[in-house]
């Protein structure tokens, strides 16, 4: 395949726009007779609605409605179901229970929207909230994971038995016999919570209903806006061909604008198609802690069985998974914790089992990693123990058990979450761990550079993490790629773009087969009357999915083009060359045509259009992969902790990773290092405190710390290639990469920036203070 | 949160008794305090005005006395709640004669905040506290002495 | 009844003038009022940095003014640096090195750095990771906004 342009650092075709601040976001949305939306939300984390009265709020100047669960009617209905069940495994159990639009008798998290007042202006609005009235009976309140398991716990959802939302077994070979045959056994318990996604821009949606036309626009901060589309028509009655649903720029989406049906999305076209007039919610950075999903935590309970010599015979891992009041999003994250627990090994025998509990919490959805950094912190860790334990070199018993190139693909016979079999399809592991071992000079470190450090009285510790990200998965996306007559080339597909530049890397992979400049490929993403068919952007899939339908899509017009210009040109189709946006027969340079002029022959005003085939120079194309492909990659860091203050400081951080073909490594870099940011995050800063009630104590930037330009390291990045055979580009996803192994990565340095204290970690995230409260206990134990 | 502590106060216990039994009484103490309504003997309402950290607004509160166990203990319930969030406050009050005519009140209970205020002022509702409630003794002793003089 | 304030201010060369409640924040009101919606808003509580614009050159939080604390002085937003067809170096800066991703917090950096640029032309690596610790980005990691103003102080200096 050409590589003139895809692999090439091409600065972004989007850049101009939103530099110049002429890029719209969602609250840059402004129509006539517009009005403005304000919550009214649960201050308990459980209870009893016993009343709510919303009269004063409707006498409040300015205000023009406020609506409540009872206001509703027969259109109070909760979200639907946003995976498929899992499929009957034995002694599956799964109770799904979906978020509400307002609630009604109960509140089941602090956060959770009982009323909306609907204004002239969002200060209005705001102020007519605080004048609802809120009779609450406050009930115990359900936050630790076990407990809530325990016969005689308060109830999240009084309709079930217990909080238990699911259990799902899983296993390969036998863990047991495994078991039997080990010289060590390795236990632990592993806790790892994670956060908040905080991106810059909160959530928002602006929805306007034309009576006269019978059409609704919706602009929506969402990564899925076909689905919404689709929910939306349906929760309306309305056809799908009603309904416009427009992402337009994002301001960063890293998965919670991926879960669908929030309350706010369910309300707020309603209310406008009410009104009759356009309707505008903006969220507010508190609101964000409160009413956007997180991902959160899991409490595992884990067994390792090893030989002597550091061969991992089994693994055993059951875990506890957080979900919240509600479980619209099914069993993704635990299922992908589960598909990421064994790593990239050749593990043969495993047995894991997890329960997810209902907890009076804001929903947990996926965020950044979606359950992997889970499963790497778990296997990463047992690594750890399982060297100290063997007395091995911690990198030499990660490389014994490895993947080997030649075992691809690689049949872990468990499910993932799409339920599909979980299938490592190509890798290239060892290269990719020698490569960030050679990047930080490992051999160099521990031998000379370390043990100098720690006579100067430093406390300086190395990490080395390889893991797998299983990434690209279906069902499906499509594109359609055409010449128009100017000869630019329009490209709409059915994902949205957070920033992860699918304005410039599809643009790449059209411009190299059309032979245009990559400035000339205008790329539509995210609005539902463009293109009708798609799921959305999460699971590190963009560039795979649609980039593979992008690029199928632009084969075939490539193909429409050699056809109609070997025609016009009168010459053979092996004798043209594509390039400067013309077609020309190779060594008569005066044989030639402009694209442009090609499309408007393509679509004659007289004439006949031969049968079976379609005007214009134009093709629209889909792409399902079979199941999806997992990239791998390696990070070590070199890391210096103040024995006094506990701040860190990191010296070197260095990451090879392989995620197949790349279209663009700047945008790949940046998307690295992006990742790694939220990563440090969730190692050592980020941590949403709760109190015993299950209010949110943290909801704010001033508390709930992201990490700023002062704390991140520079980042080195080295790419290998292993093409996957699963798509034509050869490409792999990356976009949660960078955030995966970072809290296992942390944890090993800094137990062997203090190895002669023995500190061990076995929990997430870590901060100055916890980091000093661990070394103290070990100092106790001695 | 827990909150706990002792007080000394200038007076004989039968008269710190008295004032701490009475809600009317303990009602003037609470700093910020706006109105009271008696409800009765143990019991007034009344509307606090409280700053936490950035956020500031009004209470509309209730304080109960209970489980008297005359002079020596009881226990107080402070409930308040307004636009920036709620407040819930029990206490167990103790007092024991001291040498020199004076009281040694001991107090330990739980405060819990809930909503706006909790979100943002949580780091500071500690020390809020805390300065509240020696504000509110520190007042009570000067009624005490007044009385005494008089 | 809410009183109002008359305002009369100047952003980007441009004078307004124009009647606003006194509690009308000066970020709300440059997107909502006056349309300049490149000035983004991210917590409304002074810490992102998003809602950075000039006030007579140096930089202020906009979520944390009062439109009418801006009476009689000079703004300058991201869209008093250049065009999309004449960017300014800095904003070329951005581009060249990839220094944005979903662009959300980028018009707060942009005119940050333009004020710190003015105050220091030559800044080593520490200096800018110091000067935009006051601007959060959850996209890129920072590192090729540190290669962005790096390049943008070399262009500014020829």
């Amino acid at each position: 395949m050409d590589r003139k342009l895809i692999g090439k650092r091409v600065v972004r075709n989007e850049d101009p726009r939103l530099l110049t601040g002429h890029a719209q976001f969602v609250d840059d949305v402004q129509l006539p007779g517009m009005l403005h939306a304000a919550f009214l939300r649960s201050e308990y984390a459980h209870a009893r609605l016993l009343k709510v009265d919303v009269s004063k709020a409707r006498q409040h100047k300015g205000v023009v409605a406020v609506f409540t669960a009872e206001d509703m009617g027969k259109d109070w209905q909760p979200g639907p179901p946003l995976v498929s069940p899992p499929p009957t495994v034995k002694d599956v159990v799964f109770h799904s229970r979906r978020q509400v639009p307002l609630a009604k008798d109960k509140v089941r998290h602090a956060g959770e929207a009982i009323a909306v007042v609907i204004a002239e202006s969002r200060y209005i609005a705001e102020d007519a909230v605080e004048e609802i009235e809120v009779e609450y009976e406050p009930l115990p309140v359900v936050l630790d994971l076990e407990k809530a398991l325990e016969p005689g716990s308060p109830l999240v959802h009084d309709d079930l038995d217990s909080n238990l939302a699911a259990r799902l077994y899983q296993k390969k070979g036998d863990y047991e016999a495994a078991r039997q045959q080990a010289d060590v056994i390795v236990k632990r318990r592993i806790y790892i919570e994670r956060g908040a996604a905080a991106a810059m821009e909160n959530r928002g949606i602006v929805a306007h209903w034309d009576a006269q036309s019978e059409h609704l626009t919706i602009w929506d901060t969402t990564q899925a806006p076909i689905p919404i589309r689709n929910g939306t028509a349906a929760r309306l009655g309305l056809s799908e061909h009603q309904v416009r649903v427009i992402a337009p720029y994002i301001g960063g989406g890293f998965g919670p604008k991926i879960m669908m049906f929030y309350p706010e999305e369910m309300v707020i076209p309603w209310a406008a198609m009410k009104l009759n007039r356009p309707v505008k919610w903006i969220e507010d950075r508190r609101e964000n802690f409160y009413a956007t999903t997180q991902e959160r935590g899991q409490i595992h309970d884990v067994e390792m069985a090893l030989t002597r010599d550091g061969r991992v015979l089994g693994l055993k891992d059951d875990f506890l998974h957080d979900t919240g009041a509600y479980d619209p999003y099914g069993l993704t994250i635990p299922l992908n914790t589960q598909s990421h627990n064994m790593g990239g090994y050749d593990i043969r025998n495993y047995s894991s089992e997890f329960k997810v509990v209902f907890t009076n919490r804001i929903i947990a959805t996926p965020v950044r990693g979606a359950g992997r950094p889970h499963g790497i912190f778990v296997i990463e860790r047992m690594m750890d123990a399982a060297a100290r334990e063997l007395g091995m070199d911690p990198v030499e018993l990660r490389k014994r058990n490895l993947i080997p190139p030649d075992a691809f693909p690689y049949e872990h016979q468990i499910i993932d979450q799409a339920f599909a079999p979980l299938i490592l399809d190509s890798g290239n592991y060892k290269a990719v761990v020698d490569k960030a071992l050679e990047m930080i000079g490992y051999e160099k470190f521990i031998k000379e550079e370390q043990p100098r450090l720690r006579r100067e009285g430093k406390y300086v510790g190395i990490g080395v993490v390889p893991f797998i990200e299983t990434t690209g998965v279906g069902p499906y996306e499509g594109a359609r790629v055409t010449v128009e007559a100017s000869g630019k080339v329009n490209v709409a597909t059915g994902i949205g773009t957070q920033g992860q530049g699918h304005f410039t890397s599809f643009a790449q992979v059209v411009a190299e087969q059309l032979g245009v400049k990559v400035s000339d490929v205008r790329i539509v993403t995210g609005d539902t009357s463009e293109f009708h068919w798609g799921t959305g952007t999460f699971a590190s899939r963009g560039a795979v999915v649609a980039g593979n339908a992008v690029y199928a899509a632009a084969k075939s017009v490539r193909q429409k083009v050699l056809k109609l210009a070997s025609k016009v040109l009168e010459a053979p189709e092996e004798e043209l060359e594509l390039g400067d946006g013309m077609v020309r027969v190779a060594d008569i340079p005066q044989k030639a045509i402009s694209l442009g002029e090609l499309a408007v022959l393509a679509n004659p005003l007289r004439g006949a259009v031969e049968a079976g085939t379609e005007p214009g120079l134009e093709s629209t194309s889909y792409y399902g992969p079979q199941y999806g492909a997992t990239a791998f990659g390696t990070h070590a860091m070199i890391l210096e902790v103040d024995p006094e203050t506990m701040m860190i400081k990191i010296r070197r951080y260095v990451v090879a990773e392989d995620c197949g073909t790349v279209l663009n490594p700047l945008i790949l870099e940046g998307q690295i290092h992006g990742g790694v940011s939220m990563g440090l995050g969730n190692a050592y800063y980020e941590k949403l405190h709760m109190d015993e009630n299950g209010q949110l104590l943290n909801a704010s930037f001033a508390d709930y710390l992201l990490v700023s330009s002062t704390e991140m390291p520079h980042i080195e990045v080295a790419h290998l290639e292993t093409p996957s055979p699963l798509n034509e580009l050869g490409a792999k996803g990356v976009g949660e990469a960078g955030a995966i192994p970072v809290p296992a990565l942390f944890a090993q340095a800094l137990e062997n920036a203090f190895q002669e204290r023995k500190l061990e970690i076995l929990e997430m995230p870590l901060s100055p203070n916890r980091l000093f409260e661990l070394l103290k206990d070990r100092q106790a134990v001695e | 949160m827990k909150i706990e502590g002792e007080y000394l106060f200038d007076g004989p216990r039968e008269e710190v008794w008295k004032l701490v039994r009475d809600p009317e009484v303990l009602a003037t103490c609470v700093p910020g305090i706006q109105t009271v309504n008696k409800v009765n003997d143990s019991e007034f309402t009344g509307e606090i005005a409280l700053k936490i950290g950035p956020l500031g607004g009004t209470f509309g509160g209730r304080v109960t006395v209970s489980n008297e166990v005359a002079p020596e203990s009881c226990t107080l319930t402070v409930e308040g709640s307004g636009k920036i969030g709620f407040l819930k406050g029990i206490g167990h009050v103790v007092l024991s004669e001291q040498p020199g005519s004076k009281t040694l009140m001991k107090y330990s209970g739980e405060a819990q905040i809930g909503g706006k205020v909790a979100s943002v002022g949580q780091r500071l509702f500690e020390s809020v506290s805390k300065g509240m409630v020696k504000q509110g003794l520190d007042k009570l002793n000067e009624i005490l002495k007044q009385r005494s003089a008089a | 009844m809410q009183s109002t304030f008359d305002l009369t201010i100047t952003v980007n060369g441009t004078r307004y003038e124009r009647s606003v409640e006194p509690r009308m924040l000066l970020s709300d009101f440059l997107r909502h009022e006056l349309g300049l919606t490149g000035t983004h808003v991210g917590c409304e509580h002074g810490v992102c940095g998003a809602c950075s614009v000039l006030m007579d050159g140096q930089p202020i939080r906009s979520c944390l003014t009062f439109a009418v604390q801006a009476h009689g002085h000079e703004i300058t937003t991201v869209e008093g640096l250049g065009t999309r067809d004449n960017l300014h170096p800095i904003q070329q800066a951005f581009q060249e090195a990839h220094g944005l991703q979903c662009g959300f917090c980028t018009p707060g950096i942009l005119t940050t750095v333009k004020a710190f640029l003015e105050q220091n032309p030559n800044p080593s690596e520490e200096e800018i990771r110091e000067a935009l610790s006051g601007n959060l980005c959850r996209c890129t990691g920072y590192q090729h906004i540190i290669e962005a103003v790096q390049l943008a102080a070399e262009k500014m200096r020829k």
